[in-house]
């Protein structure tokens, strides 16, 4: 898993290239922990590249919205293939978060 | 260089013993010869005396004869000459009476001694046989130039008191006659001798009879009187002229000559060797009874031996020819030989060579079985039985992008030629089948390539088959080759274009076939050694045998050891005439029955989660899943084994997670297994998807997926294990 992170002003934006497995989900989740912590702007997480998610992933998608909302900030999900976004019907998460 | 050598060597030691065997040959040759020419030389001694002393004897008789008449004729007169001598005027009746009574005797005379009587003091009346007409005359012998009374014949009986027959002389008066006489004293009434009563004998006869001996063409005779006068002999020059003394004396041979006169002139009989004139002579001897004579019969010992030599020479002719034609003989012996020996050494060369080519040519061909051990889809076997050391038949297989391209041909031909073109329609098959998955069009390629460069006008029949083992299709093309056998639910020859052999014709269109392949379904091809093999009434295997001998689905291999039995109990004692190859093709695909299991074994360490996705990734892959379904499988099980890395087992301690598939057809099912903290996830709540992100929890979402994901999950604890059950059908 490759993780890029981009800052334009408010919006921080996160590109993730490859399978976000239970594996990958403990680097991402160290990775992203600033993000946690200070999450009052905008989140972009841009899954062009992502062509998996298991439930650790997904669980990480959920710190940060959690994060954001407390901190009123948002985070944005971009570009996710028709099997995500299969993945997040099944668990309820496309009601969770805005999808572009 | 190096052959020449050993040739000489050879030719050397042959050559050897060759001379051996001549020079032993002819040893014993020449002895035989000389040991049956010494034989032969006593027995033809032995027979020559023989001849000798019976021609001696038979001469002695006739003479004897005469002798006998002469004496006969003189002492039978006797009586009539006593009586006479009282008449002295009948006397000269007496002689006149002696030879006109007796043929032989050409003469006779009565001589008075003289002053026996007082009238006639010398009296001898002589009458002899005029040998023209045939009468008798009488002479008187009492002249005064013939002193009768000192002649040998008249004082010699007187001195004896008996008959005596005198030298061998020439009759002065009648013409020249050789004689001789015989005279006999006359006594009167008082016993005293008064005359001499003698016949006369011609020994013309003698000479004659003496010459026509002939018991050798050159052999001669000879008659010596008692002082060794010649008084016959072939040179009538030496009669009455020469003594045996004097003739020995003249000769080289003087010592032999004399010793053999003497023992003549003292009346002995038998042979002496005597050499005259540079030739030997063997002299054969008898006395004539008393008449003091000698008779003999000269050989020249080169005529004696003249039949034997003649005949020693043709045995010495026929010798040498023997022995040249032995030499001939051995010569030619001696050279095949040799070439026997070469022909020896380049048999062993081929064979060692042919050897080699027989085992090159057997790597080349996969001869490993089972050759695809992992493919359970397949069931290959093949066999290939040379005649010879190198044969022209040929098979091959490989499989290449889940199709398995396989092959049959035979070389018309045998030996190494065939072999080679073996190899190379081998290498061409591998090389036109390397890209290109139409059987015709590999067929058509390897035919082109083949016409274009065949010199040897060798052609190959040709069977190629490529069979879609995802699809279960066959497609092939023939060339020229005996159809396959395919077994579906009945036996039958699988329907065959015949086309040309390979290598024939540049350009041929070949015609590629195709039949549908199923589950079970096999295929059987051969080459003639098969179906033309022949038994020792040259009757062949055919193709009913072959259909017989497949019946009943076996395991491909034992199916050609089958074939192999039959064949060989068919064929008996008779020679394989043939190359025996044989391919066999039983496909297998997976089917509903058929379940496949995969296994994978992973620690409890959540770095070994990506082993899980290629598991997954291979299982997706054979069974043709979508990628939305591989992954929908992949995250039910990434979540249950993450699970159980994470929880199953305390920290810091290890522990396995075993990942059982099991494949069916329309569905997948996956046990994970750990003997880990019994720990049941089907029983745990649901999340509520309905919940806002606020009131959602951030677990349970990993069993919320895999029930999602699966179609039925199921959990056991058993002998201290944790089973959790996914099915997913598909």
């Amino acid at each position: 898993m490759e993780i890029k992170v981009e800052k334009q002003n408010t919006v921080v934006t996160v590109f993730l290239k490859g399978r976000l497995d239970t594996l990958a989900a403990q680097e991402v989740s160290k990775q992203l922990e600033s993000l946690t912590e200070d999450a009052s702007g905008t989140i972009v997480m841009d899954c062009t590249d992502m062509s998996y998610i298991s439930s650790s992933g997904l669980r990480i998608f959920l710190t940060l919205r959690k994060a954001a909302a407390e901190k009123g900030g948002k985070v944005i999900i971009r570009s996710i293939s028709n099997d995500i976004r299969s993945v997040f019907m099944m668990t309820g998460f496309l009601n969770l978060f805005e999808i572009q | 260089m190096k052959f020449n050598r050993k040739d000489n060597k050879l030719l050397g030691m042959s050559a050897r013993a060759g001379l051996m065997l001549v020079i032993v040959a002819a040893i014993t040759l020449e002895a035989t010869s000389i040991i049956q020419y010494l034989y032969s030389q006593k027995e033809i001694k032995k027979e020559a005396s023989l001849r000798a002393e019976s021609e001696l004897k038979s001469a002695e008789n006739k003479i004897m004869d005469v002798v006998n008449q002469a004496e006969a004729a003189v002492r039978n007169s006797l009586w009539v000459a006593e009586w006479c001598l009282e008449n002295p005027d009948s006397l000269m009746r007496i002689p006149q009476r002696v030879v006109s009574d007796n043929p032989v005797v050409v003469g006779s005379t009565m001589a008075l001694v003289p002053g026996y009587s007082t009238n006639y003091p010398l009296c001898a009346p002589y009458a002899t046989r005029d040998m023209a007409t045939g009468n008798i005359r009488m002479l008187s012998l009492a002249t005064e130039e013939y002193d009768y009374p000192s002649s040998e014949w008249f004082t010699k009986p007187i001195e004896l008191d008996d008959g005596y027959w005198s030298e061998p002389y020439f009759d002065e008066n009648g013409g020249d006659i050789l004689m001789t006489t015989f005279s006999m004293p006359v006594k009167d009434k008082s016993g005293k001798i008064a005359a001499v009563l003698t016949a006369d004998i011609s020994l013309d006869w003698l000479t004659e009879y003496i010459g026509d001996i002939k018991v050798y063409p050159n052999a001669f005779n000879m008659v010596i009187s008692r002082t060794g006068q010649i008084m016959a002999c072939p040179v009538e020059t030496l009669v009455m002229q020469t003594t045996v003394d004097q003739f020995a004396l003249e000769s080289e041979d003087y010592e032999a000559l004399n010793r053999v006169n003497q023992a003549m002139l003292s009346g002995q009989s038998g042979e002496m060797p005597v050499r005259y004139q540079g030739q030997t002579n063997h002299v054969y001897f008898a006395p004539v009874e008393r008449t003091g004579w000698s008779l003999s019969i000269v050989l020249p010992e080169k005529e004696l031996y003249s039949g034997v030599r003649r005949i020693g020479m043709i045995v010495k002719l026929l010798q040498l020819l023997g022995l040249a034609m032995l030499i001939v003989i051995l010569r030619v012996v001696a050279k095949n030989q040799v070439k026997y020996q070469h022909m020896n050494e380049q048999k062993e060369r081929m064979e060692n060579e042919l050897h080699i080519a027989s085992e090159i040519q057997m790597a080349m061909i996969p001869k490993t079985f089972p050759p695809f051990p992992e493919r359970k889809d397949l069931d290959l076997a093949a066999s290939i039985i040379p005649a010879k050391e190198v044969g022209g038949d040929l098979y091959d297989f490989f499989i290449r992008d889940e199709k398995l391209f396989f092959c049959i041909g035979d070389v018309s031909g045998k030996g190494i030629p065939a072999s080679l073109v073996m190899a190379v329609t081998r290498s061409l098959f591998r090389a036109m089948s390397a890209h290109e998955d139409s059987p015709a069009k590999i067929v058509s390629s390897m035919n082109n390539s083949m016409s274009e460069t065949n010199e040897s006008s060798m052609f190959v029949t040709f069977f190629c088959g490529v069979l879609d083992l995802s699809a279960g299709q066959l497609r092939y093309c023939n060339a020229g080759h005996n159809p396959p056998m395919i077994l579906t639910d009945a036996i039958r020859m699988l329907p065959v274009e015949a086309n040309l052999p390979l290598g024939i014709l540049k350009g041929m269109n070949y015609i590629e076939q195709a039949t549908p392949f199923r589950y079970d379904d096999a295929l059987f091809l051969y080459t003639d050694g098969l179906s033309e093999a022949e038994n020792a009434s040259q009757e062949q295997f055919g193709e009913a045998r072959i259909e017989k001998a497949l019946h009943g689905r076996k395991h491909s291999a034992d199916h050609l050891e089958n074939i192999k039995q039959q064949v060989s109990l068919f064929v008996g004692d008779a020679p394989q005439s043939d190359d025996l190859t044989m391919l066999f093709i039983h496909y297998l695909p997976k089917e509903e029955t058929l379940q496949q299991e995969r296994h994978l074994v992973l620690h409890n360490d959540i770095q070994q989660i990506p082993q899980l996705a290629d598991f997954v990734e291979t299982i997706a892959h054979e069974k043709h899943l979508s990628q939305s379904l591989a992954m929908g499988i992949n995250l039910a099980l990434e979540e249950a084994v993450s699970n159980v890395i994470l929880y199953a087992y305390p920290k810091e301690t290890d522990g396995l997670v075993d990942v059982e598939a099991i494949l069916r057809k329309d569905s997948l099912e996956f046990i994970i297994v750990d003997s880990g903290v019994p720990f049941d996830p089907t029983v745990a709540p649901d999340v509520d998807i309905t919940l806002s992100a606020e009131e959602r929890s951030i677990g349970g979402l990993g069993i919320h997926l895999v029930r999602e994901l699966m179609d039925s999950v199921s959990y056991e604890r058993k002998d201290e294990k944790n089973y959790l059950r996914m099915v997913k059908n598909i």
